[in-house]
């Protein structure tokens, strides 16, 4: 039996909208941003509730005639996502620029879709040298200086600190439930624990640190659930779409101990600091998150990232999730993947999309990698 | 050697080659002179690596000769087979399949011991550039330049931020070569850059002149000289000697690049090169002419010398494939009514993400705007395998024949 609040986490984790659309009738006012990065405490702190958009499997029929077939899916199927299918729900946006189609959705977004607040938020695309972080500094700066215009508020130090609390509780709680995850293979599937991560983006953070608070004690009780977990991944990308991806994984019985996807670690690391200027401190923690493909960094810090996860977690292998047209991935990924190799690393590069994924095929592709991994046979 | 005749000056022509066969020349003799090479991007504050004596190579520019000698779909190939997709960037593709190969038009390029990437022209540049440094074990700088929306505060601060990197871009150079940076001799190259642009601008608006002396085909060929010459006297002289001979042997004659100019054409993108002589034939066969793009005007900056760092931050900030859509409609529609344009290819590039991913937008805003319908049309600009000759036939002349009807 499911935990009841993984079944309503799962739930809205699956289709948010309507629990957003109930927000919107009590008067909130809802701010949506997109993928990766966007300080979200900064939105909380301004009395607003933020909400992070990722896109749709229900068909493209507008976005295609505003961004070409051979952009990513993910930028493609969240526009469409507002376009068509959830439309007038959003008061305002803040888009993260990181690369070429970001940028170019950013625009597109602004044009096409009416809000009474918008925002790019342009996060440094160089992350090894000092003017990184003033320029973030600056960048956010301008962002909490928007936020205020347009409530006609001010976001007080006290209010920013009391949300990144709010936050760090939030991020702090999900990091334990993963460290007990690795610790007690199958204590929660791959896909209840991801959709725990999916719906702390949409939910807003007090009530799903109620939830979560309530889910911890009764998880640190209770004993495996007497699954085999025969095989132990780490799982690289961008997202983990769609979500049967993690359904699969949980019925071949391979337990996820590590990511570095911007819908799992990337969400939940690094903490801001609660001292301080905390403006500051959401710079500082931006700076502490891992490697992210499209950002670029001193040495290869994918892929000693990547290296560390699969030792520190006795990982068996990396599942890559190449999500289609997602340009970045395409460049690291040749000599990635022979690094890995060449450090006797097992990896497999799975082909995702939002909108379609042949599941039969994706399953048995991966069971044949897993099988092929010592431990692997059944 | 260039063959000269009697005590006649050399043509442009001849300078544009004997400048080229020299700087590929210098670039490979760098080594063993004890010099320094860094790639860089073609839209790049190079102008810093000239006042430094470090030789600024561009692969850019090395794939374009790659993509005309039609090498792609080989040095491609090549690189399929390690596994990079044939939708990345046809140049990227081409570098990099020339490397594995080791084929190339001009005997190859040195290798690096620096690279530098700006995001301003497009951010596959930084990937595919992160592939080289990690190939050569060389340094790689990017210099992140955020789009450059309007926004007065963001405005001062994304020049702030290019600045602080430019430098820390100086503080590169300077461990890179072990010598001081001298600004003084900054402020020479950006003065003699100043005015290599100065004359570039002048020589692509001569194609305000009815009928126009120039298309697009001839700045296409005489561009190179502006991107990997910039900030030398002979970029200067160059490009001096090039406006005298058409402003002598065309413009005062009278005499166009077609003899019965109707239509005036502005092009969207970057052009299909391997494609470009045979597109010129076949539109003249319709009495028109491609004249300019925003792309070729991507290297008509305006320095201020006595300010180098702000003025190189701003210039390269806001090339047009880094501004708002809105801001680019704006350059592009200036262009319209400077060179009383009345048709509009736009083509969709498969290569070029950076420059093509808005372009639904701006073709809306163009149309509304000039009244002129678009002809669009999807290929890629290195690479034959996605281009279809009889396609573009179509439509070009479905496209004029509906100008005609509207009598534009």
């Amino acid at each position: 039996m499911e935990d009841p609040v993984i079944s309503e986490l799962s739930a809205i984790a699956n289709y948010p909208y309507d629990m957003l659309r109930e927000y919107k009738r009590q008067g909130r006012r809802i701010i949506g941003s997109t993928l990766p990065d966007v300080p979200e405490e900064l939105v909380h702190a301004a009395g607003l509730l933020p909400f992070t958009i990722l896109g749709t499997n229900r068909p493209i029929r507008r976005a295609g005639a505003l961004l070409p077939d051979n952009s990513c899916s993910l930028a493609r199927s969240t526009l469409e996502l507002v376009l068509t299918y959830e439309t007038g729900l959003f008061d305002g946006f803040i888009l993260p620029q990181v690369d070429d189609t970001t940028q170019h959705l950013s625009d597109i977004w602004r044009r096409r879709i009416p809000s009474s607040f918008f925002e790019p938020y342009l996060v440094p695309r160089q992350v090894d040298r000092p003017s990184s972080r003033q320029w973030l500094l600056d960048e956010t700066h301008r962002l909490k200086e928007s936020l205020e215009r347009y409530t006609a508020g001010v976001i007080s130090d006290g209010s920013l600190r009391r949300s990144i609390v709010l936050y760090n509780r939030n991020r702090r709680i999900l990091r334990r439930i993963y460290a007990m995850k690795r610790k007690t293979p199958g204590l929660i599937s791959n896909r209840a624990f991801f959709e725990l991560i999916k719906s702390s983006m949409f939910l807003p953070k007090e009530r799903h640190n109620r939830y979560l608070e309530q889910l911890l004690p009764r998880l640190e009780q209770e004993l495996p659930s007497g699954r085999t977990r025969n095989l132990r991944f780490v799982v690289a990308g961008v997202v983990w779409e769609p979500p049967s991806l993690m359904t699969i994984l949980d019925e071949l019985g391979i337990e996820v101990v590590g990511d570095d996807l911007c819908t799992g670690t990337r969400y939940i690391e690094a903490d801001a600091s609660t001292d301080g200027d905390p403006v500051g401190a959401l710079v500082d923690r931006h700076f502490h998150r891992g490697p992210f493909s499209p950002i670029h960094d001193k040495g290869n810090r994918i892929l000693a990232n990547l290296l560390d996860l699969v030792r520190q977690h006795g990982a068996d292998g990396i599942l890559y999730l190449r999500l289609k047209f997602f340009e970045s991935q395409d460049y690291d990924l040749p000599d990635l993947k022979r690094e890995i190799q060449a450090q006797g690393i097992p990896i497999y590069v799975l082909d995702t999309e939002y909108q379609t994924i042949h599941l039969a095929q994706t399953k048995t592709r991966i069971q044949a990698f897993a099988e092929s991994l010592p431990g692997g046979g059944t | 050697m260039t063959k000269e005749t009697g005590t006649s000056k050399p043509g442009a022509r001849e300078i544009m080659k004997r400048l080229t066969q020299d700087y590929y020349g210098e670039a490979a003799r760098a080594r063993q002179e004890g010099r320094r090479v860094a790639y860089t991007t073609a839209v790049s504050p190079a102008e810093l690596f000239v006042a430094h004596d470090v030789i600024p190579v561009y692969p850019e520019n090395h794939a374009v000769m790659c993509i005309m000698r039609r090498m792609t779909p080989t040095l491609s190939a090549a690189i399929e087979k390690k596994g990079y997709t044939t939708h990345l960037c046809a140049y990227a593709r081409s570098d990099l399949g020339y490397r594995e190969l080791d084929e190339s038009p001009i005997g190859g390029l040195p290798d690096p011991d620096f690279l530098l990437a700006c995001n301003a022209q497009c951010f596959t540049l930084t990937k595919w550039f992160e592939v080289l440094s990690r190939r050569y074990q060389a340094p790689l700088f990017v210099l992140d330049t955020p789009q450059y929306i309007r926004n007065d505060k963001a405005r001062r601060n994304i020049i702030r931020y290019v600045e602080a990197q430019i430098y820390e871009l100086i503080g590169a150079l300077e461990d890179l070569t072990g010598r001081r940076f001298d600004f003084d001799r900054l402020r020479e190259v950006l003065t003699l850059s100043r005015e290599a642009c100065r004359l570039y601008k002048e020589f692509l608006d001569l194609a305000r002149h009815r009928p126009s002396p120039i298309s697009i085909f001839d700045v296409l060929i005489h561009m190179a000289i502006i991107v990997y010459l910039r900030g030398t006297p002979q970029a200067v002289d160059y490009y001096q000697t090039l406006l005298e001979e058409i402003r002598t042997e065309k413009v005062a004659k009278g005499i166009g690049v077609i003899n019965n100019e109707r239509f005036r054409l502005y092009w969207e993108n970057l052009p299909v090169w391997f494609k470009f002589r045979e597109h010129s034939e076949l539109l003249s066969s319709y009495g028109a002419v491609i004249l300019t793009s925003l792309y070729v005007h991507a290297w008509s900056y305006d320095f201020d010398p006595s300010d180098p760092i702000r003025s190189l931050a701003e210039n390269y900030t806001g090339v047009f494939s880094n501004v708002e859509l809105e801001e680019r409609a704006e350059m592009a529609l200036d262009l319209f009514r400077r060179y009383a344009l009345n048709g509009n290819i736009m083509f969709l590039n498969r290569s070029c993400k950076a420059v093509t991913f808005g372009e639904h937008e701006l073709r809306e805003i163009l149309t509304r705007e000039t009244g002129v319908p678009a002809l669009v049309f999807e290929s890629d600009m290195g690479d034959p395998r996605f281009y279809s000759e009889v396609q573009v036939k179509t439509r070009l002349q479905a496209y004029f024949e509906s100008l005609e009807r509207l009598n534009i």
